[in-house]
């Protein structure tokens, strides 16, 4: 096969020629004035721009403080939606009472809980914690409860032929049985707390990578810094993503069949 | 009040083993069992009536019958895994209250746990024999080689074929050392030349680690092939019709003469 | 019988406990009533807020207007980009392969960081919010569309070579139709993402609209309005959902399951 046959077909060789070209026509159409510099500059006047008014530390520093705030956000949020969905999925009762009080909550977006967080915890970190927290904690419960429901009964009854009942059951048959779709609730968990964290930050914050965004326009600052914290959050949130997808496959993948 | 108006057309052997005998040909000792199930508008389905049979210690029992006539009603009643709504089942003198004393159970889905590896299920039916988790193991792998396994022990289930599947969950069943092994059509989702080399390979576990076995299948020639015993079930409401000794010597061949003429009445009479 | 009785009076029977702990809880001085506000007062900031207005001339109703009117103008916007862009980028398989990091890129850019951008070119005014409902809905879309067209199931086009179709007629008579399932569910993602951005870009810049409302009504004290605006939203996005998963089911009766058993 010819190298130009060949590299039409691999995918990857594909993919950085498609995004490499739009990168740079986004660049000549900068250059040449057809887009406003001003309004939006070409990926190198963008970097310059924000390598002047940036320094690596305050990056450095506003990245740790998303990432913190995103982990420990979503970690408490995954946690605790595990467990009251798993509780919530085995125990009938435990689930009649929850579960119409988690169906009434979960169309309300982790964001329109904003103004109701300050009012409950001030102005400060709980707030936004409670807000990521909530971004995790729905996706979660929601999975983890299916999962429970969608649980091969015969595996059930093959555990309790070999004497196992209780929360030995529970625990080492229907939660690893239930795992799959808990996976999935989980990552559909992590991209909305990222999402929510980003927004949070808009709104209320003094730190972090939302936070270094909107001061740069409050205070009348470069476009191209804007880009490059836009593109940031976006790089970062793929890169997460797509770790917890590998970790997942790593997990799970060896032995889940679809 | 029992029926025991057939009785008169039970053979010989078969009648003793109905109305009692020596304890160890009551091994499984099942009394004027019922189901039933309430209805959504009032009143009830009756699954199974007037169930009585006992079978012998070692003795490899088949229940046969067309799908609603119970089979698998009975089998659970027995794995302990449903209740009796009337009747009681006792395997050597002590009632069953549940699963897991002592029932193997094999199931016609696999059952194997998809986070396990083959070793690892079958290890798993080790769990309450105060092994450690080496010996655990070492005892698995010994399971896999009886079932000629031990090249997979290291594959997940869904890495495994139908038929490889299902000797691995016999390899659990048989980890508990249980001392009835319960089986619920677990070849009926393979294909024909798999389900006979299956076939075979039960009866040299069964011969040479000496079980009870309950076995239900649809299957005419298989429970021919397998049984000294077959208990033909009849739906509506579940009960036994009849009950055949199968007295060919093992080796069975569908050749020999006894095979057919049983075959032939069982089919006369569960198209009766 | 029992059963669906008690099932269907359970859900009922909790939220009425705990609407009545609550109402208690501040009585009996447990809860703070600005953090709690009372049923009563809740009741009464309804009736304001349908009347009057809050702030004063707007009322509830125009704020959940205006609002589901930009979501609705964003997401057809986009669905009209969207579709169409998918449907020729997932025929031809060079175009996906060429476009997919950039399309995988684009959709993990969380949509409401680009406020400040969208604000310095389109300023504070409604377009922006548009623009950026639009922008969140349609790389959404467009994953889901071109993913609807590549994925479809072998065998159906194997079996529709058996029967000679090609080309176009291939495309309409074959791959869209089994392109549906998932282009609805792409539309249905779509709009929940739409209405989670609007939430949040109401929140700066702007008094008007659901997000604004609950936003506003903090900042003087009004908690119950907050919690009123929190309600209507979340049964606005209650709605959306169960209205679209019926139209889907109604539109595509033979689909039912499918999505559930596809990827």
């Amino acid at each position: 096969m010819s190298t130009a046959r060949r590299l039409a077909s691999s995918n990857a060789a594909l993919g950085i020629i498609g995004t490499l070209a739009a990168v740079a026509l986004w660049e000549i159409c900068a250059r040449t004035g057809v887009i406003d510099p001003a309004l939006f500059p070409s990926p190198s006047l963008a970097i310059r721009e924000a390598a002047g008014r940036l320094t690596m530390d305050t990056v450095a520093d506003n990245l740790m403080w998303s990432l913190m705030r995103v982990f420990s956000g979503f970690a408490l949020g995954a946690i605790a939606g595990a467990a009251i969905g798993i509780a919530a999925g085995w125990y009938r009762g435990f689930g009649t009472i929850v579960r119409p009080i988690i169906e009434l909550l979960r169309p309300i977006p982790p964001l329109a809980w904003i103004p109701l967080a300050i009012i409950w915890f001030g102005l400060g970190e709980p707030s936004k914690f409670f807000i990521i927290f909530l971004g995790a904690f729905f996706p979660v419960v929601t999975a983890a409860y299916q999962g429970m429901r969608s649980i091969d009964p015969v595996l059930l009854r093959a555990a309790q032929t070999m004497g196992l009942s209780g929360l030995p059951l529970l625990l080492r048959v229907a939660v690893p049985a239930a795992a799959p779709d808990l996976a999935t609730g989980v990552r559909i968990g992590w991209g909305l707390s990222f999402g929510v964290l980003v927004a949070a930050e808009l709104v209320a914050a003094d730190r972090g990578l939302g936070y270094m965004i909107i001061n740069e326009r409050n205070t009348g600052g470069s476009v191209g810094v804007i880009i490059v914290g836009i593109l940031l959050i976006g790089a970062l949130n793929l890169l997460t993503d797509a770790a917890l997808g590998l970790a997942i496959k790593r997990w799970i993948g060896r032995w889940h069949g679809a | 009040m029992p029926d025991k108006s057939n009785v008169a057309q039970l053979r010989p052997r078969a009648v003793e083993a109905v109305v009692g005998g020596s304890s160890a040909s009551r091994f499984i000792d099942i009394a004027g069992v019922e189901k039933s199930f309430a209805q959504r508008g009032g009143g009830a389905v009756s699954v199974l009536t007037n169930i009585d049979l006992t079978i012998a210690e070692n003795e490899f029992v088949s229940l046969v019958g067309r799908s609603g006539c119970g089979k698998t009603t009975l089998l659970n009643i027995i794995a302990g895994l449903e209740n009796a709504t009337q009747g009681a089942v006792s395997i050597a003198g002590r009632p069953v209250t549940g699963p897991g004393q002592g029932q193997g159970v094999v199931f016609q889905q696999h059952a194997l746990f998809p986070w396990l590896t083959a070793r690892d299920n079958v290890a798993f039916g080790f769990r309450k024999a105060g092994l450690t988790k080496a010996q655990r193991r070492e005892q698995a792998m010994d399971l896999l080689k009886l079932v000629g396994l031990e090249h997979a022990a290291a594959r997940y289930p869904r890495e495994m074929s139908g038929g490889m599947q299902q000797r691995v969950s016999i390899a659990r069943a048989l980890a508990l050392d249980p001392q009835i092994l319960l089986m619920d059509e677990p070849f009926g989702a393979l294909d024909e030349l798999t389900r006979i080399e299956l076939q075979q390979e039960l009866l040299r576990i069964w011969e040479a680690r000496r079980k009870t076995v309950v076995f239900v299948t649809h299957s005419i020639s298989e429970a021919l092939t397998l049984s000294d015993r077959i208990v033909l079930l009849a739906p509506n409401p579940g009960r036994i019709k009849q009950v055949y000794e199968v007295d060919i010597p093992r080796p069975r061949t569908r050749t020999h003469p006894r095979f057919n003429a049983l075959y032939e009445e069982i089919w006369s009479d569960l198209s009766s | 019988m029992r059963r669906a009785l008690a099932n269907a009076v359970a859900p009922a029977a909790a939220i009425l406990v705990l609407l009545v702990a609550w109402e208690l809880g501040v009585r009996y001085g447990f809860l703070k009533p600005y953090q709690f506000p009372p049923v009563s007062r809740i009741a009464r900031g309804f009736v304001e807020l349908s009347t009057i207005g809050f702030p004063t001339g707007v009322s509830i109703w125009s704020h959940t207007l205006i609002t589901v009117a930009r979501v609705l103008q964003g997401y057809v916007a986009a669905l009209a980009l969207a579709i169409p862009l998918g449907l020729v980028i997932g025929a031809v398989p060079v175009l996906d392969k060429l476009t997919a990091p950039l399309v995988v890129f684009c959709r993990s850019v969380a949509t409401l960081s680009l406020l400040p951008l969208v604000i310095v070119w389109f300023g504070a005014g409604e377009l922006t919010k548009v623009f950026l409902i639009g922008y969140g809905c349609f790389w959404v879309m467009l994953s889901n569309v071109i993913a609807g067209v590549r994925y479809v199931d072998p065998m159906l086009l194997r079996a529709a070579s058996t029967f000679s179709v090609k080309g176009l007629e291939l495309f309409t008579r074959v791959i869209l139709p089994a392109a549906l399932p998932r282009i609805f569910a792409g539309a249905r993602m779509a709009l929940g993402v739409g209405f989670m951005v609007i939430v949040g870009a109401e929140m700066i810049g702007t008094i008007e609209g659901l997000g604004a409302l609950i936003m506003e009504a903090r900042t003087f004290y009004r908690s119950e309005i907050t919690i009123i605006g929190m309600l209507i939203i979340g049964l606005i996005g209650f709605a959306i959902t169960s209205g679209l998963g019926l139209l889907e089911r109604y539109l595509l009766p033979w689909a039912a399951n499918l999505d559930q058993v596809r990827r």
